[in-house]
C-alpha cells in the first residue's frame, strides 16, 4: 500500500495548455506565479487556491470542471 | 528541447530552506559538541556558555545571509555558463506562502514546547545554564523541523 498522495485533485492543465500552445513559463507568467508552481500543480503536488484555479481555467478558456476534477472517496 | 523540458531551477525559498537547515545543523551541532566536551570535565556552573551560544546564534544568522546570496549568485552563474537564462528565483507565490505557513507551524510548536519547558525548569529553580541550553536546543530542533518541513513540501508536495 503506497502513502497518501499530496492531493486528490487531478487536472488536465498540461493537455489544455498544449492544445493552446502555451508553455509552462507562458502560463506561469500569465498567472503571476513561478514555473515551479505550475509544475507542482500539473504533477498533483500542489492544489491551487480557488482563486488561482479560476484564473487557470480563464487562461485556458475552459470550464473549471474541465480543468480540475476531484477524486473524492470513490477510489476507496 | 521544448521550454517545458528545460530544467527548472530550485525555488528561491527552497534554496533558503536548505541553507537555513544546513547552517543551523552545523552551528548548533558545533555548539552542543563543545558543550558535551565541557560537561565531561566541568560542572555546569563552571561552564561559560553564554558567549559560545551567542557566537553560534550570530554565526547561524550571518552564514544564512551570506550562503543564501552566494547560492543565488552561484546558481545564476552556473546557468549563464551553460547558456541558459535563469528566471529570478527570489519570486514567491501562493505555493511558497503555503509552504512557509507549514514550516512556521513546525517552528511555532517547538517554540511552545520551549516556553512551557523553560517555565517548568524555572518553577523547579533550575539554573540559567539548564534553562538557556534547553531553550537553545528546542529552538535548534524547531529550526531544523521548519527547514525539513519546507524541503519535504517542496520535494513531495503539500
Amino acid at each position: 500500500m503506497g502513502g497518501p498522495k499530496p492531493t486528490r485533485v487531478s487536472n488536465r492543465i498540461r493537455d489544455l495548455r498544449t492544445e493552446k500552445d502555451l508553455t509552462q513559463a507562458d502560463l506561469a507568467s500569465r498567472l503571476g506565479v513561478t514555473r515551479q508552481t505550475i509544475i507542482a500543480i500539473e504533477q498533483g503536488k500542489y492544489s491551487p487556491s480557488l482563486e488561482m484555479a479560476f484564473q487557470i481555467a480563464a487562461v485556458l478558456e475552459a470550464p473549471l470542471d474541465d480543468v480540475f476534477s476531484y477524486k473524492g472517496d470513490d477510489a476507496d | 528541447m521544448t521550454d517545458d523540458e528545460t530544467r527548472v531551477p530550485m525555488a528561491g525559498d527552497e534554496k533558503v530552506a536548505w541553507v537555513y537547515g544546513s547552517t543551523v545543523l552545523v552551528t548548533s551541532g558545533a555548539y552542543f559538541v563543545w558543550l558535551a566536551i565541557q560537561l565531561s570535565t566541568h560542572e555546569p556552573s563552571e561552564i561559560a556558555w553564554a558567549v559560545p551560544m551567542a557566537i553560534a546564534i550570530a554565526a547561524s544568522i550571518g552564514l544564512v545571509i551570506v550562503l543564501t546570496i552566494l547560492a543565488s549568485i552561484g546558481s545564476a552563474v552556473w546557468s549563464a555558463l551553460r547558456g541558459r537564462f535563469q528566471e529570478p528565483d527570489f519570486a514567491s507565490d501562493e505555493r511558497d506562502r503555503a509552504i512557509k505557513q507549514l514550516g512556521d507551524r513546525s517552528l511555532l510548536s517547538a517554540l511552545s514546547i520551549a516556553t512551557g519547558g523553560a517555565l517548568i525548569l524555572a518553577m523547579f529553580d533550575a539554573s540559567g545554564f539548564w534553562i538557556g541550553n534547553y531553550i537553545f536546543l528546542v529552538c535548534s530542533v524547531g529550526a531544523l523541523a521548519e527547514a525539513g518541513t519546507k524541503i519535504r513540501a517542496y520535494r513531495r508536495g503539500l
